[in-house]
Formats: C-alpha cells, sequence, structure tokens
C-alpha cells in the first residue's frame, strides 16, 4: 500500500534521505531502527508532507496515487496518520471538537455526511478505554498541559478515532515509561489488521518487545543500511549501531 | 440642523455659534459647551507630532468637510437585537428614535432615558455627573463631544437599584460624510447593578465621536460592552471615562471590527479603596482597516485591581495600536494591576504596534504587563491538516481559538452567541462543520 522509491530529501540544501526504498503492503507493521540522525523523523515528516523537505529525487506512492502530489490534509483524508514525534499544543481549541472537525474533514472528503453525535460520543467513549483516556481530556484544549505520556496517548487515540489505513509513528515511545509504553502499544495492537499498515520509526528495541513488526529496516545516513526480520531490533539492541559506520547527528543539525 | 459644521476648517466658531443658537437648553449645559468648545479651541486638532497621536494618521478625515446630519428614516432590520428582554433605546444620527425603542417598566427611581428628554425633566440627576468626571482632559473629541453633542443616552440607577434587563444602547449612523456627537451618561450610585450593551453601526462614510461617561458609587457593578461595527468607510473615534468609588466593580468588553479607522480613548480613574475594573478589548482588523486603543487606568486608592486583556486580529494591510499606561498614585498601595496586549497577524503587510507603560508611585503594589505579536503557528496549523483538516479552516480554527478566548469573558450569552457567530463568519468558519 505504501511503496517508496529511491527517495533523495533534502533540508535547506543539505541531503537526508538519500536513496529510501521501501514497499510496505496491508496488514503489515515495519520497524526503522536508527541513531539520532540518520533521518527517521525526516522520513515521516516527508510522508506526511510537512513543509521545509524537498524531494529531489525519487516517489512514494499510497495505494498507487502519488502521495508527494498532495497536500497534508489529502493524505489524511486518503487514510494516512502520522503519530507526531512532538505533539502540538493548540490553545483554545478542544481535544473533542479538534476530533469531530477531522472526522467531519475526512467524511467530507469521501462524500459522506457528518458524523451523527450519537455515534461519535459512543466512538470517542470505546477508542477512550482503548488508551485508557480521561473523560476530562476531551475537554481540555489539545494537548495543553498535557504531560509527555498523555500527549502520546492522544496520539494513539487520535489514530483510534480515525481509524486510518495507514500510519506512522514517529517515536511514539520516546519519554514514556513502561507503563505509558504497554498502554500506547496496546492501542496500537488493537488496531492492528490485515487490511492496516504500520511504520514504525523508534530508537530503541523496547518499543518492538510490545509493538512486534514483521520487518525491521536500520536507517544510518540517510539510507536503509540493513533489512530483516524482528529479531534484527535485538540485535541491533546486543550491538548498537556501531557496525553501521554511522555520522551521528547529521540530519539532525541540518533540521535544527 | 441642516447648518455645514465644516470640522476641519478653521471655522468652528460660526458652526458653533449656529449649533448652540438652535438649541433651547438650561443655562449651565450651554455653559458647558462653551467652555468644551474654548478648551477644543485651546487643543485644537491632534497631530501626529503629538505622542499620544504618533500612530493615528487622522489624513483621510482631514480631506472631508463633515457636516451636521439631516434625518435619516432607518430601517429596523438594520439595527442589531439582542434576544430576551431588553431596555432598548436607539438614536439615529445622534437623535433619540423613540419609535425604535422600547422601555419595559423599571424599578422605583431608575432612569433610563434619552439625555436631551432629561434635560427638561431630569436635570438634577445629570448635572452632577455631566462633563463632572475627571479624564480626557486633554482630548479634543472629548471637547468637541461636550460641544456638539445633539442627543444620548441616559442612565441613572439610584441607591440599591438593580436593572436586571440588558440596556441596549444603539447609535446608527446613515449620510455621507456627516458627523455626530452621542454622549452616554450612566450614573450607577451605591450598590446599584446594570448590565450595557452599546453598539455602534452605521452606513455610508461619517464621522462617529462618542464620548461615554460612566459613574460607578460605593459598591455599584458595571457590566458594559461596546460593540463596534461601523460601516466599512466610517471613522470612529470615541472616548470613555470613568470614575469608580469604594469596592464597585466595572467590566468592560470592547469589541471592534468596523470603520476604516477606529479609535477609542479609555480614562479610568479608581477612586476608592478595592475598587476593580476589567478591560477585555478584541479588534478584528483587516484589508486597510487601522483599529486603536489608548488605556489609562489610574490607580487613586489603596487595594484596587485592574486587569487590561486586549488582543489584535489583523488581515490584509490592516494595522492596530495599542497604549495602556497603569498609574500608580502614592498611597494607592496594595494595588494590583495587570495588563497584556496580543496580536496575531494573517498576513505579512499587517502591523501591529504596542505600548504598554507602567508610572508607579507607591511601593508596595503588583503590577505587571505583557506584550506578543506573531503569526499563527506553522506547527499548529500542520498539526491540524495532518488530521484531514484543510488548510483554510485549519487557520480559521486557530483564529478562533485565539480571539474566542476573549468572547468566552461575556457572559450575556445572546450577546456572546451573536459575537461568536460574527467572529465565525469573519473567519469563514463553518462551525457546523467541525461541531
Amino acid at each position: 500500500m505504501l511503496e517508496i522509491r529511491n527517495l533523495h530529501v533534502t533540508v535547506e540544501d543539505r541531503e537526508i534521505l538519500k536513496g529510501i526504498d521501501l514497499i510496505i503492503r496491508p496488514g503489515e507493521t515495519h520497524a526503522i531502527m536508527g541513531p539520532n540522525g540518520s533521518g527517521k523523523s525526516t522520513l515521516a515528516n516527508v510522508i506526511a508532507g510537512r513543509e521545509g523537505y524537498t524531494v529531489t529525487e525519487g516517489e512514494i506512492r499510497f495505494d498507487g496515487k502519488n502521495l508527494l502530489d498532495m497536500d497534508p490534509e489529502t493524505r489524511a483524508c486518503e487514510g494516512l496518520f502520522l503519530a507526531f514525534q512532538y505533539p502540538v499544543e493548540i490553545p483554545g481549541v478542544a481535544n473533542l471538537y479538534f476530533l469531530k472537525a477531522a472526522v467531519n474533514a475526512v467524511r467530507k472528503y469521501r462524500g459522506e455526511p457528518p458524523v451523527d453525535a450519537m455515534d461519535f460520543w459512543d466512538l470517542v467513549h470505546e477508542r477512550m478505554e482503548l488508551v485508557k483516556m480521561d473523560e476530562s481530556m476531551l475537554k481540555r484544549s489539545v494537548n495543553e498541559g498535557f504531560s509527555g505520556g498523555e500527549k502520546k496517548r492522544n496520539e494513539v487515540f487520535q489514530m483510534a478515532v480515525l481509524q486510518p489505513r495507514f500510519a506512522v509513528l514517529d517515536e511514539t515511545d520516546s519519554g514514556l515509561d513502561i507503563d505509558a509504553l504497554k498502554v500506547v502499544a496496546d492501542g496500537v495492537n488493537a488496531l492492528r489488521n490485515p487490511e492496516r499498515g504500520f511504520l514504525v520509526i523508534t530508537h530503541y528495541q523496547r518499543l518492538l518487545d510490545y509493538i512486534v513488526p514483521d520487518h525491521v529496516h536500520v536507517l544510518v545516513n540517510g539510507k536503509i543500511a540493513r533489512s530483516g526480520g524482528k529479531e534484527l531490533a535485538l540485535e541491533l539492541e546486543a550491538q548498537g549501531y556501531a557496525l553501521y559506520n554511522e555520522e551521528p547527528g547529521r540530519a539532525r543539525r541540518a533540521a535544527a | 440642523m441642516t447648518a455645514t459644521a465644516p470640522l476641519f476648517s478653521e471655522s468652528y466658531r460660526p458652526a458653533f455659534a449656529g449649533f448652540v443658537a438652535n438649541r433651547r437648553e438650561p443655562d449651565a449645559i450651554a455653559r458647558l459647551r462653551r467652555e468644551a468648545f474654548d478648551r477644543f479651541q485651546t487643543l485644537g486638532w491632534p497631530t501626529r507630532q503629538q505622542e499620544a497621536w504618533r500612530l493615528t494618521d487622522l489624513s483621510a478625515l482631514q480631506s472631508i468637510t463633515f457636516q451636521q446630519p439631516a434625518d435619516a428614516l432607518i430601517d429596523a432590520s438594520a439595527l442589531p437585537t439582542l434576544e430576551g428582554p431588553t431596555h432598548r433605546l436607539v438614536f439615529v444620527n445622534g437623535r433619540f428614535a423613540p419609535g425604535l425603542s422600547r422601555l419595559p417598566k423599571l424599578p422605583d427611581g431608575a432612569l433610563i432615558t434619552s439625555l436631551g428628554q432629561a434635560l427638561t425633566t431630569h436635570l438634577e440627576r445629570i448635572e452632577p455627573y455631566l462633563d463632572r468626571l475627571p479624564g480626557l482632559e486633554r482630548h479634543s473629541f472629548a471637547a468637541l463631544n461636550t460641544a456638539f453633542w445633539e442627543d444620548g443616552a441616559f442612565v441613572h440607577l439610584p441607591r440599591g437599584t438593580m436593572v436586571e434587563e440588558p440596556i441596549h444602547l444603539v447609535f446608527y449612523a446613515a449620510g455621507s460624510d456627516v458627523t455626530v456627537h452621542p454622549r452616554l451618561l450612566l450614573a450607577l450610585e451605591g450598590d446599584a447593578q446594570a448590565t450595557v450593551v452599546v453598539e455602534y453601526r452605521g452606513q455610508g462614510r461619517y464621522l462617529n465621536a462618542p464620548l461615554a461617561e460612566l459613574a460607578l458609587g460605593m459598591g455599584a457593578v458595571l457590566h458594559y460592552h461596546q460593540i463596534q461595527e461601523e460601516a466599512p468607510q466610517a471613522f470612529h473615534l470615541g472616548a470613555i471615562r470613568a470614575r469608580q468609588d469604594r469596592d464597585s466593580d466595572m467590566n468592560l468588553h470592547l469589541i471592534s471590527v468596523g470603520g476604516q479607522l477606529a479609535r477609542a480613548d479609555l480614562a479610568v480613574l479608581l477612586d476608592g479603596e478595592g475598587a476593580s475594573c476589567a478591560i477585555n478589548g478584541l479588534t478584528l482588523a483587516r484589508d486597510q482597516q487601522y483599529g486603536d486603543y489608548h488605556v489609562r487606568i489610574e490607580h487613586a486608592r489603596p487595594h484596587g485591581t485592574s486587569e487590561q486583556r486586549f488582543k489584535s486580529v489583523l488581515d490584509g494591510k490592516a494595522r492596530s495600536a495599542f497604549d495602556g499606561m497603569i498609574h500608580v498614585r502614592p498611597g494607592a498601595q496594595k494595588t494590583d494591576a495587570r495588563q497584556t496586549s496580543r496580536n496575531l497577524l494573517l498576513s505579512k503587510q499587517a502591523q501591529a504596534h504596542s505600548n504598554p507603560r507602567l508610572e508607579i508611585l507607591a511601593d508596595d503594589v503588583k503590577c505587571g504587563h505583557g506584550s506578543t505579536t506573531g503569526f499563527l503557528d506553522p506547527d499548529a496549523e500542520f498539526y491540524l491538516r495532518a488530521r484531514g483538516i484543510p488548510a483554510t479552516q485549519a487557520r480559521a480554527l486557530l483564529v478562533h481559538a485565539f480571539a474566542n478566548d476573549n468572547l468566552n469573558q461575556i457572559r450575556l450569552t445572546p450577546l456572546r452567541e451573536r459575537l461568536a457567530r460574527l467572529l465565525a463568519a469573519r473567519l469563514a468558519l463553518d462551525l457546523a462543520e467541525g461541531k
């Protein structure tokens, strides 16, 4: 469902991604691991359509459609979801209002009428339990004053409500204690099904104990240095990234 | 009444002589007018060399010869309404329009009427207040208003009187190159309470220069809302002065969306211990609009509190100015005064000027001010878009969130909801879509 071919991306004239090839089929969960600055978040942001990234070569196709031609909202409406590494605080916009606006934007795109208020409420309540989120968070402004764990949980909650066909999780585990990590992983696992694809980006192997991937890729210095099964994650845990001759921090420095 | 009053020529004196010759008024009022006119002659027209008028470009007015307005017939549907029971006074071109007004029964002793009528029936209740409140002594337009006002609203609530229904004062101006000087006098004696909604609207190119005087006795509570929705070509140069006695509580909500140039000068004197004043201002401006607030809060007694929260949302080549002075007199200990000015720019050509000022002559006070100006947060916009919300709606949502915070301070529900709809329409935000 997601095909990335020979993707080259620059940020402010520095090449961060240097030819990525990746194919993810429906039902598959892929993990991308790599040291800081290897280009992991750049890949997530390019898939979601954030400004400031220039694709100089290659393409990304989503169900055969050219993803790079679409603006971010169209990608979301087509069924793509990015769980942000740093969820943004939006004072004055209530979480529930925001979610409903998002659900209805997607429905409008599909030519469907706005969601029925009762149906929406039922869905929200069911999904809140999935990530053990407190109802009071619905009335609060989006992510405002949320703890790190609450923010990440809110991302998974949004994903559970929006039910995308393909989701990118950008370091959703960073900053989470083990209990919060389990909650987030349970939420993701509950959404896994034969039609839905996931790309899980992480720095640590730990998350992959809970979200067990079908494929693991090691991203180093803008290239996929190695691909393998879930056992590759364990190998990395034991040996680190030193084998891959990394140039640490390059993408991070360019993006800063 | 059709005598020309060429405001911007040298010849104010004949215009003033013609104006007062037609009026039969008590001597005391005629004297106030003469004194105010002399004051205006001394002050002259504001120039940009004066610090207080440095940012306010009046050149667009100076090329126009404004006249006294003729009477105008207004379709009632052009006038704003408030849901629910209200005491409603409508003024068209500064003159009372009884046919468009409605006054339900009032508590004993309370008076809500046109100032012109009250001059003949209740002069003794007007005289202690009219042009007696301190502040704006050097404001040319306040002086002009006192010299030239034709009519206006008079609200006098004796001690302990509570008027539960909102007092809705609508000022509508219509005409081409006319000038109106409506006057508002609201006097709340001790422990009196009122909710007032003042609305400025109109059609055509005119200059509206209203002056509102608010007197709050000991323990009085006033909720005062001013909605400036003048016609797009209009000029609004308004002024408000207020004096608060001990433990009185004044809440001002100032919403400014209309006019090509709109400025309001406020002078509030906290003249009794424990008096508190909250001012909540919101300006929406676009195209070439200019919106300006000049505020002076004077803490004269101990234990006073004041809070100013001003915001502006500027699109196109719009500009806003905010000049806020908190002055704490010696002896006004335990003053707690705060002020914020926050401006959101929606275009690179928009400009916001903020000039917060403190003069503190007491040593045991809490005073603070803050000012921010910036564009929409691109990260927030991307976050919303990444969830499927189209770019225009995402921007509208963010602007709405910024401005709605101020509207939420308004407790008068029908007004708050109407203003929320106005804001939504301005932002082309389809609320139904998101709700």
